[in-house]
């Protein structure tokens, strides 16, 4: 069996509004393995963007256990979480978050910057990243000249960049049409294939059925965990 | 430690590509940012080279009086203004040069050179056919009065000892004068009029300037001590001119010439002296706080541009962090620390102050050299000490007014900024 890579127990995010506790985490116990492929559903205000902020180490919970790669992520502080994403965690989100002034080798390299890579070396990995997600013919082009699939894709390789534990992936295609989703999809199933560890947060249920575990969220709680 | 060190490196690299960016990419809004501090560096330098010129002018001024010469008066300059307390001392005489010299040279160690006697006054009258001068500065004294006196002469020469002895009637004149009363001609060996009495001008002395702004060198009649006593009369303002062996010692000589004039004058130990001896120093005292209150609320004043300068930046990188929320949540996300964050807007609000501080001096340096053009006279210094001190300033400016926003930048929660819009 692969080894856990999260492990989560009892674990609360409460937000304090007002006068009112918003339990948007409650009690969540449960555990990712290396290699994983999990979907993590649920409708809004399920909790699903709060689970997602703490398993990127965005946010930390109330209380409760969680444990990446065998460190107690709740107890540190800002630094130390950052220094966390910067090695263990390689971030998708659906907007993209590219910066458009930056062509695809710089944004790519920007995660190897804070990890104090030399230049020529995050250069060269850069490149393969990108060539290894196909895109060794747009080293040079800005955001703005690529298509939303091609653009989704140099997020990836800059999630990938600098070889994550977890890859973790807010509505990777709720920007973009279906036929390019499902190629998106399709990336990740190779990365998968890959060896990698990839969770992911959609609404879509067909985007869901790629992986091989869905998580379904419902008040804070977790309505169902399957396997497939 | 040096996998940190690379770190940094990198990180500020990156900053100062950003800072880069950023100044480019928003060149008008860059431009008037910095404007703010371009106008108060300039005004702070200019009130620098102010300053420092006024500091020459008086420099220039007080070699004038020569620092290596003091002065024996019935008033101190220390204390202008408080006539009163100098109102019932007698005069002093003219012999009293004499009699210091003979007691110096007897005595080796000394550490006064040589007295000579000065006899003058600011009312006399000096005309040549029908060309009048009037205020002139008519001064008596012996052959020895140069090695006392700063500058040099034009033309001509000064009166010889025999002249001096003869109380013969000649005169060297200043430039002013030679100006005044011959343009266009050569004064030497014509005939001026002192109160009915010819004087033949044997020198000219070249053009000093003015003490101060007050009083002119340039003013001045020199005459034998016996002739400037034929025309004027004996009672007027006396002063014994001590040049003194070394300038650094001018307290011990100062010391020296006190016991020497009470001696001379038979004055009983415990009491007052009823005469003053000056130097040039007097003035400097007397001076200086008035120069350091300039400067000081000068400095305040055009600090205070520089302050509004520097709010416009604090504003304008407020703005920045606002506008770049995002950016900044996903540098976070994607491992910058809190420090990268900071010092990424510092470097920016720094670069924008240099900048500013940078074209600040050149367009100082420019109007320094245009007021040296237009007025030859005004002196100006425009020192390596300012140009460092304003570009410290802008950089301090940088760091004041970019803290706040940096900080801010820097505690913003990656979650929240990731989802700003």
């Amino acid at each position: 069996m692969n080894p856990v890579i999260i492990n989560m127990e009892s674990l609360c995010r409460h937000y304090e509004m007002g006068e009112q506790t918003v339990r948007a985490l409650d009690n969540i116990t449960i555990e990712f393995l290396r290699n994983d492929y999990a979907a993590i559903m649920g409708p809004s205000g399920s909790g699903k963007s709060t689970l997602m902020n703490i398993i990127g180490c965005l946010d930390t919970p109330t209380s409760g256990i969680y444990e990446l790669n065998g460190r107690n992520v709740a107890e540190m502080d800002d630094d130390e979480l950052a220094t966390v994403r910067n090695r263990e965690i390689g971030f998708v989100f659906q907007t993209f978050n590219l910066l458009s002034r930056l062509n695809c080798l710089k944004n790519v390299e920007l995660p190897l910057i804070y990890a104090g890579v030399p230049p020529e070396e995050r250069h060269e990995r850069a490149e393969n990243v990108l060539r290894s997600v196909g895109l060794g013919e747009r080293l040079t082009h800005k955001p703005s000249e690529l298509s939303g699939g091609q653009i989704q894709r140099v997020a990836i390789a800059r999630a990938l960049v600098n070889k994550p534990s977890i890859i973790l992936a807010d509505e990777p295609t709720g920007n973009l049409d279906t036929a390019t989703s499902h190629e998106i999809m399709e990336m990740f199933g190779t990365l998968s294939e890959a060896g990698n560890t990839i969770i992911l947060i959609t609404h879509e249920e067909d985007i869901a059925r790629f992986t091989r575990r869905i998580i379904r969220l419902r008040d804070g709680r977790i309505e169902s965990d399957e396997g497939r | 430690m040096k996998a940190n060190l690379k770190l940094f490196r990198y990180e500020t690299e990156e900053n100062l590509k950003i800072a880069i960016f950023q100044i480019r990419s928003n060149k008008i809004r860059s431009f008037l940012t910095a404007l703010g501090v371009i106008i108060g560096i300039v005004s702070i330098t200019m009130m620098g080279t102010a300053i420092n010129s006024i500091d020459l002018g008086f420099e220039k001024s007080l070699s004038m009086l020569g620092y290596d010469v003091i002065y024996v008066q019935k008033t101190s300059w220390a204390t202008m203004g408080e006539w009163w307390r100098y109102r019932n001392r007698p005069d002093l005489k003219t012999g009293y040069a004499e009699q210091i010299n003979r007691i110096i040279a007897d005595n080796p160690d000394s550490e006064l050179e040589i007295a000579v006697p000065q006899i003058s006054t600011y009312q006399a009258m000096a005309s040549y056919r029908d060309r009048v001068l009037e205020q002139v500065f008519s001064l008596g004294t012996n052959e020895d009065y140069l090695q006392t006196a700063s500058g040099d002469l034009a033309a001509g020469r000064f009166f010889t000892p025999g002249e001096a002895a003869g109380s013969d009637m000649v005169c060297v004149v200043g430039d002013d004068i030679a100006s005044g009363l011959f343009p266009g001609e050569n004064p030497l060996d014509k005939k001026i009029t002192l109160k009915n009495r010819k004087f033949r001008i044997v020198g000219v002395f070249r053009k000093q300037g003015k003490f101060l702004g007050l009083f002119s060198f340039d003013n001045q009649i020199i005459m034998p001590l016996g002739a400037f006593e034929k025309v004027y009369g004996k009672n007027m303002f006396i002063t014994i001119r001590v040049k003194i062996k070394n300038e650094k010692h001018v307290t011990e000589a100062k010391e020296e010439l006190l016991g020497l004039m009470r001696r001379i004058r038979r004055i009983p130990p415990g009491k007052e002296e009823n005469f003053s001896i000056n130097e040039q120093r007097a003035f400097k005292s007397q001076l200086d706080p008035i120069k350091n209150g300039i400067a000081a609320a000068g400095i305040f004043i055009t600090g205070m541009s520089l302050f509004v300068g520097a709010i416009g930046i604090m504003n304008i990188t407020f703005v920045s962090v606002k506008e770049r929320t995002r950016e900044i949540g996903l540098r976070k996300a994607l491992g910058a620390k809190r420090r990268t964050i900071l010092l990424q807007f510092l470097i920016e609000s720094v670069m924008i102050c240099l900048i500013g501080g940078i074209v600040g001096l050149v367009t100082a340096l420019l109007i320094t050299i245009l007021i040296e053009k237009v007025m030859p006279d005004f002196p100006v210094r425009f020192s390596f000490g300012l140009v460092l001190a304003s570009l410290a300033v802008s950089v301090l400016t940088g760091v004041v007014s970019g803290l706040a926003p940096a900080v801010n930048a820097s505690k913003l929660d990656p979650a929240d900024s990731l989802r700003y819009e």
